[in-house]
Order: structure tokens, then sequence, then C-alpha cells
């Protein structure tokens, strides 16, 4: 091979971006979507690299919705199509999609998540008058990427705020103590749930950092104890989270410990035994028990894929983004409205609340935000339980 | 407002979690030592390891010692192919330090791909449970895992310094270690050294991966964070220096946890990025024992590390 035979071999990334596209592609083109006349939008996800298993998991939930559409007769008799296209969690990826999305296939609206890519391909957005839906992502900051950005999941304080509040009002804490990685993630949600369980009319006692790779936590638990807190809320990740309530539990302490949506799955209870006991987390989206629609979505997972879908509530998010489009696509039709992303915009605010078949009601405001019930979850007897639904 | 009892804890999980780390570190100042390679794709060997362990005891159900010895095995594994085909065919090129340690840090970022596609990004355990029970000793919590985790970094150093003083190889690797010509021109076959220097690192980095796995959770991308700190130990305790590496990964796991008690919580994970900055600047041959204290001789510079005079 010369230099340059080098120089236009493809990489393996590409290679592998391919693949997965063109994977994903398949699953959510039906036999139809040829048809010339399909209401297409835009789906930026991580089908390779880092966070595939999620972002490959997401696209099936929004296959799985937009194949719903569609066998009920689709968008006012037109069918409904997502351009599937892979941003590996990459900013940089990202926006090569979401240009190519709003210059060459020219939708009107598009479905990204990851906080990283939201934010960097919002000004792409608002330039071209395109809307761009943040499905899954939560930092704060996403409210304030300019008018045509719009999240249809909860930001980061909307669940940590009810937490602390719940903590403090109904379950009568008074002295909180807050465990966060060092991390945006960590320090945001530390600094929200501070100030709401404080004007709930908590104190927060101690108040401690760890480093996103340490492996122990010794020094921040003992000062903790010193502290002697009657409530633990912990800002952490899913791989660090368990662990350090492994070890507040080894070290003898016995308080009640909170924390939000990156704890609650079956893997906890499984990886703490009895010393998951009493967790309580929090969930932005309605579980089995709560709909039945969820249960049967559930119950298709272990079906066709055998398995739980890694990261549920993401995925009820992602499949339901499609009815969301497809509700306004609808308006835009019978209003002869030209299908473009400042029409797009302007229905979609028209119409304000939807109701979608897992997540339930959703209201767009132009405030940027979405508020949707907090569901708090604990651990009894070995499993999740439902202890409380926050609005 | 802290007690000698606070102070005993944090001494003891130090200590205790120091147990992987301190194998980490002489894995990787090992190969240092002897090859002269300054390995990233430890990291590659220690997902391998970890991950050979989680399929056999997590996921197929086998107790804890067929994971370790899995997680042994597949250290083993890739140590050959790594060394072999890799590392061996750089020398006979006479590839340069820099570029063999590119082809290193390949590898590492390579497997953790792999990893990625194969087991996924969620965090994973070689035992279904993180907890382990505790028992009240003077008032210091002790788990079950940080007696055996202790017994076991013991064992695998002391032999390793046994194997180092007291058998034929051990002493070529010492040999090589020291001026690799020179032992050459004894008989010493440098590609076998460098065969069994790569082994008997694969083997401590897989026994510390198992260590590691057992009590914390590990993603593909987590031997690359830890590999880290082994090789903060390795410039601090004097490059060559396994002795002096072994005794820095334990202060520096004392000096990390005990720090909270004294600095704010959001400045401890820049602890080691300040040691390691003080060191490569004031001390860049390690932060020297007397020699006396020293459990072994110290070897030139890798090419690619700042020079240094040469010991008599």
């Amino acid at each position: 091979m010369d230099g340059d035979d080098r120089m236009n071999d493809p990489t393996r990334r590409r290679v592998l971006a391919g693949v997965g596209a063109a994977g994903a592609a398949s699953l959510v083109r039906p036999a139809f979507a040829q048809a010339p006349h399909a209401l297409q939008f835009g789906l930026a996800m991580p089908l390779t690299g880092g966070q595939a298993t999620y972002g490959q998991d997401q696209v099936r939930a929004a296959k799985w919705g937009i194949d719903s559409i569609n066998q009920a007769g689709g968008v006012a008799g037109r069918k409904l199509e997502a351009i599937v296209l892979d941003t590996q969690a990459d900013p940089q990826v990202g926006i090569q999609d979401v240009n190519r999305l709003v210059s060459v296939n020219k939708v009107p609206v598009f479905v990204t998540a990851w906080s990283e890519v939201v934010k960097a391909v919002a000004p792409i957005a608002n330039d071209s008058k395109t809307v761009e839906l943040s499905v899954g992502a939560n930092a704060p900051g996403i409210a304030k990427l300019g008018e045509y950005v719009y999240t249809t999941y909860p930001l980061a304080d909307v669940d940590v705020t009810a937490i602390a509040r719940y903590s403090a009002t109904k379950l009568g804490k008074k002295r909180a103590a807050v465990l966060y990685i060092n991390n945006e993630t960590g320090i945001g949600g530390a600094n929200v749930y501070r100030r709401a369980f404080t004007r709930a009319g908590g104190k927060v006692v101690a108040f401690q950092a760890y480093d996103p790779h340490a492996t122990d936590w010794t020094g921040q638990i003992l000062k903790v104890r010193l502290a002697s807190p009657d409530i633990i809320y912990i800002e952490g990740l899913v791989a660090d989270t368990p662990q350090l309530i492994a070890q507040l539990r080894q070290l003898g302490l016995t308080q009640t410990v909170s924390s939000y949506s990156a704890i609650y799955n079956p893997n906890l209870i499984k990886q703490l035994g009895p010393a998951a006991e009493g967790v309580i987390a929090t969930s932005l989206a309605p579980g089995p028990s709560d709909n039945p629609a969820v249960k049967a979505y559930l119950e298709r997972w272990m079906k066709e894929v055998g398995r739980a879908p890694n990261g549920l509530p993401y995925t009820q998010y992602l499949h339901d983004a499609p009815y969301l489009i497809a509700a306004v696509f609808k308006e835009m039709l019978a209003k002869k409205m030209p299908l473009t992303g400042e029409g797009f915009r302007t229905e979609m605010l028209a119409i304000g609340t939807f109701h979608l078949p897992l997540t339930g009601k959703l209201v767009i405001s132009p405030d940027h935000t979405v508020q949707k019930p907090v569901y708090l979850m604990q651990v009894q007897n070995g499993t999740w339980k439902q202890i409380a639904v926050v609005s | 407002m802290f007690s000698p009892l606070i102070l005993l804890q944090i001494l003891w999980t130090s200590l205790a979690t120091s147990s992987y780390l301190v194998l980490f570190t002489v894995a990787f100042a090992l190969v240092l030592k002897v090859n002269r390679i300054f390995n990233f794709a430890q990291a590659a060997t220690m997902t391998v390891a970890f991950y050979a362990a989680y399929t056999l005891v997590s996921r197929l159900g086998l107790p804890g010692w067929a994971g370790l010895l899995a997680a042994l095995a597949a250290a083993v594994v890739l140590a050959l192919p790594l060394e072999l085909l890799g590392f061996r065919a750089l020398r006979r090129r006479r590839a340069s330090s820099i570029f063999v340690f590119i082809f290193t840090l390949i590898i590492s970022e390579l497997v953790a791909y792999i990893a990625m596609l194969v087991y996924g990004t969620w965090p994973a355990t070689v035992f279904p449970s993180l907890f382990w029970p505790v028992r009240i000793v003077a008032g210091v919590a002790i788990s079950e895992w940080d007696v055996p985790a202790l017994g076991a970094t013991v064992v695998a150093v002391s032999a390793l310094f046994l194997f180092l003083r007291r058998t034929r190889i051990g002493q070529s690797m010492v040999a090589v270690a020291d001026n690799p010509d020179l032992a050459e021109f004894y008989g010493i076959a440098k590609d076998r050294v460098y065969l069994v220097s790569m082994i008997v690192a694969s083997l401590i980095a897989g026994l510390a991966m198992f260590l590691y796995g057992t009590r914390a959770q590990v993603e593909p991308t987590t031997a690359l964070n830890l590999l880290l700190f082994a090789i903060a130990a390795t410039i601090i305790g004097g490059i060559g220096n396994l002795g002096g590496a072994i005794l820095t990964a334990v202060v520096l796991s004392l000096c990390e946890n005990s720090s909270i008690l004294f600095i704010p919580s959001a400045w401890q994970g820049f602890l080691l990025y300040a040691f390691l900055f003080v060191a490569i600047v004031f001390f860049p041959r390690g932060v020297r024992l007397p020699r006396r204290l020293r459990l072994s001789r110290s070897v030139p510079t890798p090419a690619f590390a700042p020079e240094e005079p040469r010991e008599a």
C-alpha cells in the first residue's frame, strides 16, 4: 500500500460509524420509506463509541415508535421516516451530522441527545431555523441554548429539587450531608440540592466533593460521620455511587441514603444486597406499575431483544419523540403550512401539551424547560418500590 | 476534631486500598526497569484480565478462584503476542522509544474499544455484590476484603523479590536491567529475559485487577485511569527503583485519603498531579531513600526519560 492508498484508506472509526449508521438506518426504514412524500426528521445519536450501548437502544426505541405510528396509518396518510446519523456522542461528529441534516436533507426538526452534543449543534439549529429536540440530555444550560432548541426531558434541577424537598418536608429530615463527584454533573446537582434542602427548612451539615477517579472515600465518609446528618444525598455517577454506598455502610453509617435517577436500576440491588435497603432514588419516567404501556414495552424488549433496555427511562423518551413530531406534522399538514423549522416550532408551541404513550403528559413551555412528575423509588425488601410521585 | 480512631481508620483503609495500587505500580515499574518500555499496554492487560474474571464469575457463575485463574491466564495470553509479535519486532527494527510508547498506547486504546463493543459501557464487578461484610476491631472497621487483599499483595511482592534475587532467570532480569549489552556479553538471552519480565508483570497486573474488580466497578476505560496512579508512583519513587515505587504507592494512597482532613475535598484529586509536578521539577531522579533502605539497585534511565548519571 503506497502513501496515497494509505491516505485514501477509510479509518476504522469511519468504517464502524458507517456500519453502525447503515445498520441503524436499516432498522428505521421500512419498505415504504422510499415513498416520495415521507415526512422526515433527523435522529442524531451515538451508534458507535463508548455510549453506543445506550444510543443503539434509544434508536431501537425510536424505531418502535415510528413503526407504531406508521402501522396506525402514518401522519395524515403519509409515512414518518427518521434519518439516523451516528454522533458517537462526540460534539464534532454531531456538528457534521446536523450540518448534513439541515443542508442536505433539509429536515425541519431533528432529535439528539448527550449534553455536549446538544450544546455543540445548537448554533446550527438556531442559524438554520431548524428545531432541535433534546431527548435525554439534562444539563441545566440546555434551556438557554436558543429559540430553536427544546427539550422533552426534564433538566437536572427537576428531580434533585424534588428529592431535596421531599426529604425535608415529608421525611422530616433536618440535617443533610451531600457527597458529590467533582465534575459538572456533580457540582451542579449538589448545589441544586443544597439550595432546595435549605429552602425547605433543612440544613446541609456536610458538603464533600470526591475525585471522579476515586476508589476510596474513607476521608469524606468520616467527615460526614462527624457532622451527624440524618440523611445523606449522593450526586455521583453509576460507576461510583454503588461503591460509595457500600463503603458508607461498611464504615457504620446507617442513615437514609438518597440520590437521583443515575442509580435507579436493578444492578444497585444486586451489587449492594442488604446494604441497598432504604436507598431512595428518582425516576423521570413512569414505570411498569404506573403505566400498562410501559409494562408491554418492557415485555417487548424481553421478547425481541432478550433483555431490558440500557437506561430504560431514556429509551421511553426516545420512543415517544416520534409521537410528538407526528402530532406537530399532522397539524401543519391540516393547516397546509410549509414543512419548515419555523413552522414546526410555531405549531409545536401552539399545541403545547402532548400526551405520549410511555412518558405521559408533556408540556413544551416557552421557557424551554419541561416539568414532569418525579417518581421517588426506594429499595424495600430487595426491590425498587415507588414511595411517592412529586409533581 | 479528629480523633485517633479516625486517623487509624484512614490509615487502615488507605493501606488496604493501596494493595492493588502497589501491584499496578510494581508491574509497571518492572517492565520499565527490565524491558525499558513505558508500557501503557498494561492497561490492556488489566482490562483483559478483569473481563476474563468477570465472564467466568459474574456471567457463568463459576467460583472466585476460577476467576482469579482466568484473570492471570488472560493477562499472560495477552503478554505473549505483545512481546513476541510487538515489542520484539520493534526492537529488531530499532524502533525509537517514543514509537514503542505510541504502540503501547494504541494497544491499550484498541483493547478498551473492543471491550466496549463486547461488554458495553455499563460498569461491572467480578462478583455480583460489591458489599463486603465488616468486622470492628478496636474501633476500626475492617472489611472481609481488606485482609486477603493485603495478604495477596504481600505474598506477590515477596515472591517477586525472591524471584529476582534467588532464581537464575530473576538474576538475569536484574542484570539486563542494569546493562543489557553487558548481560548479553555474559551469555544472557535478552529476548528470553524480556519475555519472562512481561509475563511476570502481567501476572502481577492480572492479580491486581482481580483484586480491584472484586471491590470496585470497572468500565472498559477504568484501567487507563488506574495506570496513571502507577505511572505517578513510579516516577516519584524513582524510575527503575522498584522498592521506591512500592513505598510511593502506599504513601500516595495514604496522602490522598488523609488529605481531606486538612484541605477542601474538591482539591483532593489535584494532589496526585501536584505530587507529580513537584517530583518531575524538583526530584527528576525520584525521591531517593538512603541507599541502605533501598530494596533494589537503581538502573540507568530509559532512553526516552530525562538523562541521569549512572550509579557506580
